[in-house]
């Protein structure tokens, strides 16, 4: 199930690739995301209340614009607000655009 | 009439507090650094009146608290009353700030905006209508820069005049079930919607965040899991380095001949004075705590270094690049914090655990914390590193790493002590904007500390080395001790049987174990009463390069090899802290099984680290095993079983908690 999953996200990488800020209804992850782009977060999936409303008083929370300036294997950096974050892997994975 | 300073994580609180009150309270260039609440008098002469209080509290980014430290920010502004609130905020984050501030104007206590940072919003061009932001929120505003002191008195003199008054809030919470999620993520939703509209009304820029900018660059580097851990490495050596190796000793050499000629002095004086006080005065007093202060040039140029590094904005990186290795080990990369802050002294270290959310992960880094060695460790190392090692800078870098490596190895092992089951642990930190390290400031903290040093050098050193010398002369039949006879002596007799338990380690005899007993009270005692015991009044020596001259003298006194000093070292460094960090470590953990641990923990690692360099660095040398390998192999073996003991029993509870947690859950969410 989660390969299928993922061979989906990659197609889908590839075509927001192409259109820019507009993406298809599944959404890709941060760590999926281009590097430099601004994004519209779609959905946050910690799993995790009180994480989610920290994040939400941060001023990232769907509907919200995140931009991801630069991003490695494991952690990414991002733009929220005016405000310049270090995310781990498994919160990147978490904010789906 | 108090006032409260409140706003959101690295916007200035502290600093702004510090101008106004003339402290030095802790200030650093990323956000935790202030953990708990602290209260002093603004001085007179900005406000006028001496009766204003000036209350600083822990960054928060809501009313509602996240992490511990954040509680204590919306409990205070809650519960206690204040009479005014200064919200500082972070212009140039504007839009994230102001949703706090909503808060703030709710409680009906007047509120007084400061817009911190306004000079670097004048630089990158952002500008923001002061007038109308004041008109809209129904409050005071002003524009601040509180590390150059500008618009603070205006700030503070208007939150004086409002004192009493009622603040109207511009945006109230609309009536509604607070237990209700939904409910309430509606209204924090609605919340950011009209500071959205209040920000896009005022505020006007010219660089848009999400620009990527040259500091993004470096920054990338930076947190790159191999080049940012190179960097790391690279900085702390030069820390290190500088303060240990080259600057610290140059000056403490200087220092040294002072101290010297002034015991000379002291002995001058009392030399028709009967011989003992002759001896308590200028060998045991003046002796024991020059020995303690010659070192203070080293801590002094490592307090200013790290203080450099806090004030950049560097830490915050560090935090991000250590992340994964730490959370590898069971910990967090806000664990990485308290480490660096240790480097200075523990205290403060094992309160800046509270920023870490997870429970057993903060625990687990107030246990570890310590391993990495405190400034008053580093008379220790330095005294070692002179006399042993002709003041090689590798025995210092070797000993912080090895701290290091040890927070790690101590991770792991309380991993397999609690049974630690996976658990989603997110990391996010705020990384903050470059800013040129402030000379001033890091002098200013560096004095600051150098003050408190020569306080506790002239109290409980000086009291301790007053009790070991008198202890050291007379025996138990208040008898002077003969000379040959210093074996009768009281702490003689008290020190032996620890000694005892020290000749595995290579350095089984009473003065040394004496030294290090007296450790626990201050680390610095441990140079002060060798320098006691060992009647070696000049073990700093006057001739070039501090303690080389005299090394061999020393060496030759304590009867040490190279391989025993270094393990009678690591012996000092690793075991627990002095009383007051135990103390810290106490009311942080809050829990008597995992302050025990901790005491037990850094107990076995001093013990087995001691243990291994001295064994095997005997065998390394002289082809076979130091005295009492085999005492001291049972011991390790009883370790061993008392820890299989304490993770079978703490396990078979950890099984019984996760199951009571997951009901409690599953009875949650059916009601």
């Amino acid at each position: 199930m989660e390969l299928t999953m993922r061979s989906v996200f990659k197609a889908d990488q590839n075509e927001s690739a192409v259109a820019g800020k507009e993406q298809s209804d599944l959404g890709i992850t941060l760590l999926e995301a281009e590097p430099g782009k601004t994004y519209i977060i779609k959905e946050i999936n910690t799993a995790d209340d009180e994480m989610n409303s920290f994040l939400f008083r941060l001023g990232c929370y769907p509907g919200e614009p995140i931009t991801l300036i630069s991003k490695k294997k494991k952690s990414c950096i991002v733009v929220i607000k005016d405000g310049r974050y270090n995310l781990d892997k498994l919160l990147s994975e978490a904010i789906v655009l | 009439m108090r006032i409260a300073f409140a706003g959101n994580p690295n916007s200035g609180k502290t600093t702004m507090y510090n101008a106004l009150t003339g402290r030095s309270e802790k200030v650093g260039n990323w956000g935790g650094v202030t953990v708990g609440s602290k209260e002093y008098t603004i001085k007179k002469e900005i406000v006028g009146r001496d009766d204003v209080i000036a209350v600083d509290l822990p960054g928060a980014y809501s009313m509602s608290p996240f992490t511990p430290e954040e509680g204590i920010t919306s409990e205070y502004v809650r519960t206690a009353n204040p009479d005014a609130i200064v919200n500082i905020v972070d212009a140039t984050n504007l839009s994230r700030s102001l949703f706090f501030t909503s808060q703030l104007l709710e409680l009906g206590i007047p509120v007084v905006v400061a817009l911190n940072k306004s000079d670097i919003n004048e630089k990158e061009g952002t500008k923001i209508d002061t007038a109308k932001l004041s008109e809209k929120l129904g409050c005071p505003v002003f524009d601040t820069v509180s590390i150059e002191e500008k618009g603070l008195a205006d700030v503070i003199k208007t939150a004086i005049s409002l004192a009493g008054t009622t603040q109207k809030a511009p945006y109230m919470q609309a009536d509604i079930n607070l237990h209700d999620k939904v409910a309430v993520d509606k209204e924090d939703r609605k919340r950011y919607e009209f500071v959205n509209s209040l920000v896009a009304g005022v505020e006007t820029r010219k660089q848009l965040s999400a620009e990527k900018t040259g500091a993004d660059s470096v920054d990338n580097i930076l947190t790159n899991p191999i080049a940012g851990i190179i960097v790391f490495a690279l900085v702390m050596w030069g820390v290190f380095w500088v303060s240990q190796a080259w600057l610290g000793p140059l000056v403490a050499d200087w220092l040294v001949g002072w101290i010297e000629t002034f015991q000379e002095w002291v002995a001058g004086q009392l030399e028709n004075s009967p011989a003992i006080l002759s001896a308590l005065l200028a060998d045991g007093i003046v002796g024991g705590v020059g020995a303690v202060v010659g070192f203070l040039p080293l801590v002094m140029v490592m307090y200013f270094l790290i203080a450099l590094l806090e004030d950049c904005g560097y830490m915050a990186r560090v935090s991000a690049v250590m992340d994964p290795i730490f959370k590898r080990v069971g910990l967090s990369g806000k664990s990485v914090i308290p480490v660096v802050i240790g480097t200075g002294c523990g205290i403060p270290a094992i309160m800046s655990c509270r920023t870490i959310r997870d429970e057993r992960e903060r625990r687990a880094t107030t246990m570890l914390t310590t391993f990495i060695p405190c400034g008053a460790k580093i008379p220790i190392i330095a005294l070692f590193a002179g006399a042993f090692f002709s003041g090689a800078g590798w025995v210092s870098t070797l000993s912080y790493f090895l701290g290091l490596a040890l927070i790690f190895l101590g991770a792991l092992l309380i991993k397999a002590i609690t049974g630690y089951k996976y658990r989603k642990s997110f990391f996010i930190m705020e990384l903050p904007k470059w800013k040129a390290p402030s000379l001033k400031f890091a002098f200013k903290s560096m004095m600051e500390r150098a003050k408190a040093y020569i306080i506790k050098a002239a109290t409980i050193i000086l009291v301790c080395n007053t009790v070991v010398q008198v202890m050291q002369t007379f025996n138990w039949h208040f008898q002077v001790v003969e000379e040959g006879a210093e074996d009768t002596s009281i702490l003689a007799s008290i020190a032996t049987p620890f000694a005892f338990l020290l000749i595995p380690l290579g350095f089984g005899v009473w003065q040394l174990a004496a030294a290090a007993i007296t450790g626990f009270i201050a680390k610095e005692n441990v140079v002060g009463t060798l320098a006691v015991v060992f009647a070696l009044t000049s073990f700093i020596d006057t001739e070039e390069l501090a303690m080389t001259g005299g090394a061999n003298t020393v060496a030759a006194t304590m009867g040490l090899t190279s391989v025993t000093a270094l393990a009678y070292l690591f012996f000092n460094l690793y075991t627990p802290p002095c009383f007051a960090a135990i103390g810290a470590m106490n009311s942080e953990m809050k829990s008597r099984g995992w302050l025990w641990g901790a005491i037990g923990l850094q107990l076995g690692t001093g013990y087995t680290i001691a243990f291994l360099v001295n064994q095997f660095g005997t065998l390394f040398t002289e082809g076979h095993f130091a005295a009492g390998f085999v005492p001291g192999l049972i011991a390790e073996a009883v370790m061993v079983v008392v820890l299989i003991l304490i993770a079978r029993k703490v396990r078979a509870h950890f099984d019984e908690q996760y199951e009571l947690h997951r009901k409690t859950a599953e009875n949650g969410a059916a009601a």
